[in-house]
């Protein structure tokens, strides 16, 4: 059998992954980076479709795979954004990665966020630390439908002013002539020399400018955020049904079968990877073990 | 479906011939205590009569360790290393594991298949069969002490041979070219056995009633005591998940050669009684304790399968049988539930 016989074939394998070229990297904060990648085959570059709050996986052949949401417009064909930490075994490797090296990418998986049932509405983004990543695609998302949704805040949170990704990004929507009924909130947790906003994503709901009753809620972050937003909004009289949240577990397969994120109990087991990443608030409020 | 019979004596004459088919596997006596499936060499070793094997059949499909891919890190290329087509025949499987295999299935072969499992399963061949169950077995209350589906062929025990029932046109094709040489009409005795023998059986379990409402109470009784006292027993070896017939969780790792230019993708069998199965990089913890993990397989275990509707746990009795630690899978969940129990 020759090589490229061999490569057909593969394609059928669900765990088999496209080569992808890394074109650039951007610091985004001391433990992590912007990595920009290509897909390789043309064919797939011209295909390849995925959705804000998907996921890849990131092979590097020797170390294993990770699991890293895609934060960039889900518009851009054949390029795609990964925002990674510094944190593991493999994600040190990908941070020491140069341009113009290789890497295997499986994916696009999860559910992602239910765009179409956000649209007409106004949105809500809350992040804190890597959180912002999947919910930038999110925003870019909105963005590029802009005339789909109405006013956009977004709060994006981090324990200290040198962890808040996207920030300069962020702030530069102020200037730009789409921006319009666009709120941008930073804020830190812990660091007293920021200057800015400091405090809890919760502490900001003043500055928020969409109308509860009509929006649509996605949010990032520890889940320890996820129960006091919970209270906040149901509080402030946002729509249960729309509130939604993307959840981090262990992930080896990403297609429903290692077992590693399996969550919720005997009459609700699902796997994150498959039946997620993006959860409801009644999942939330009814699976036990979830947040 | 259709039903033959064949004589004890004509069974092993059987066990030969399908040896000529692919690579035969069947139960073995492997020490003082313990069965396990092992291939056929001598057909007069078979075992027709065992409790359970210690090693699950899934890892004829599924197994232990295998490499998925090989690599070379300079080209940057995978290369699949799916296994052969080979037949591969178990003989002897029960029901409860008949059953765990079709709730395999359920996630192996769905809308994603995994093509290692996928090859194996099409080109395997399974033949069930009839048991009498020990003070272990609880099949009778999941519901699968008595299979409709996921075999070719299934023996069921007569004074004087073997009833057979043949579920699908694989296990057909497998008896017709000896109809009526090694195996012969049923006759109204026989079907009057098999029914003597059913109701014999019944009468066994130590356990009777159905536990579909088992998931409800485990789930109204989260807290409930059991798991505290049960989980600080725990050596969390996973002796219970590597037995287990519809245990499937797997690790993957890449093995470098040592200049690091190739190497081996291999996955091999995990356990969430393992801390490992919930951490992340950041050494954050998804089931930081062993209380979290014990919790975690029963929920698991008793959890809904879509396919064959009952629960991934088919009540084989091995958790228990071989847990170091003594602990009472089976009357763990009866005090969940309330379940008083059966005839003993």
């Amino acid at each position: 059998m020759t090589t490229s016989e061999m490569r057909d074939e593969g394609k059928e394998n669900i765990y088999d992954t496209a080569k992808c070229r890394l074109l650039r990297k951007y610091d985004l904060s001391e433990q992590d980076k912007l990595f920009l990648f290509r897909f390789e085959d043309p064919e797939i570059a011209m295909n390849w479709r995925y959705g804000p709050g998907q996921f890849v996986t990131v092979s590097i052949l020797g170390l294993g795979e990770v699991p890293i949401s895609i934060c960039s417009s889900a518009r851009t064909m054949g390029f795609f954004e990964l925002c990674i930490r510094n944190a593991g075994r493999v994600t040190s490797q990908i941070h020491k990665l140069e341009p113009g090296t290789l890497v295997g990418i499986r994916g696009p998986y999860g559910n992602g966020f239910p765009m179409e049932q956000f649209a007409n509405r106004d949105l809500l983004l809350v992040a804190a630390g890597l959180g912002m990543a999947p919910l930038r695609s999110v925003f870019l998302y909105a963005l590029d439908n802009r005339w789909d949704f109405g006013n956009i805040t977004i709060i994006n949170s981090a324990k200290y002013g040198n962890g808040l990704l996207f920030k300069k990004e962020l702030e530069a929507m102020k200037d730009i002539a789409t921006a319009e009924d666009i709120s941008i909130v930073q804020t830190v947790t812990r660091d007293p020399d920021f200057e800015g906003l400091h405090g809890r994503a919760t502490t900001h709901f003043d500055k928020v400018n969409v109308d509860p009753k009509n929006c649509a809620v996605a949010m990032c972050g520890p889940p320890a955020m996820y129960k006091g937003m919970f209270e906040e909004l149901i509080a402030r009289g946002y729509d249960p049904r729309y509130i939604f949240v993307t959840l981090e577990r262990r992930m080896k397969c990403g297609v429903g079968k290692c077992g590693h994120c399996n969550i919720g109990t005997a009459t609700s087991w699902q796997y994150a990877c498959k039946d997620g990443p993006v959860f409801d608030y009644y999942d939330i409020t009814s699976i036990p073990g979830l947040i | 479906m259709r039903y033959v019979k064949i004589s004890k004596q004509d069974t092993y004459e059987f066990l030969e011939r399908l040896k000529k088919i692919g690579t035969l596997y069947a139960p073995h006596k492997v020490s003082e205590k313990f069965y396990d499936f092992c291939e056929v060499d001598d057909v007069k070793d078979v075992e027709f009569d065992y409790q359970r094997t210690i090693r699950p059949p899934r890892r004829f499909f599924y197994p232990e360790r295998e490499v998925l891919f090989t690599f070379d890190t300079h080209k940057v290329e995978l290369y699949e290393n799916l296994p052969s087509k080979e037949k591969q025949i178990l003989f002897g499987v029960h029901s409860c594991d008949i059953v765990a295999l079709r709730t395999m299935d359920s996630k192996f072969m769905d809308d994603q298949p995994d093509p290692y499992y996928k090859v194996r399963r099409d080109n395997g061949i399974v033949i069930g069969i009839s048991c009498v169950p020990d003070e272990y077995c609880f099949c009778n209350v999941r519901r699968v002490e008595f299979v409709d589906t996921g075999f070719d062929l299934f023996f069921h025990e007569l004074p004087d041979g073997y009833l057979v029932r043949v579920g699908t046109v694989v296990g057909h094709k497998l008896i017709d070219p000896y109809e009526g040489e090694i195996f012969k009409e049923v006759c109204p005795d026989d079907v009057e056995n098999m029914s003597k023998f059913e109701e014999k059986r019944a009468s066994m379990f130590t356990t009777t009633g159905n536990w579909d409402t088992l998931r409800y109470f485990m789930e109204m009784r989260l807290d409930h005591p059991m798991y505290m006292r049960e989980s600080e027993k725990c050596l969390g070896c996973g002796n219970c998940t590597l037995t287990c017939p519809s245990c499937k969780c797997y690790d993957v790792q890449d093995i470098p050669s040592i200049d690091g230019r190739t190497g081996e993708r291999i996955r091999y069998w995990d356990s969430c009684q393992f801390r490992s199965h919930g951490l992340v990089a950041g050494n954050h913890n998804f089931r930081e304790t062993k209380l979290d993990r014990f919790h975690n397989r029963y929920q698991c275990k008793n959890s809904y399968c879509k396919d064959t509707t009952t629960s991934f746990c088919v009540g084989c009795g091995r958790c228990t049988y071989f847990c170091p630690a003594g602990i009472q899978f089976k009357e763990n969940l009866m005090e969940i539930a309330g379940y008083k129990g059966g005839t003993t």
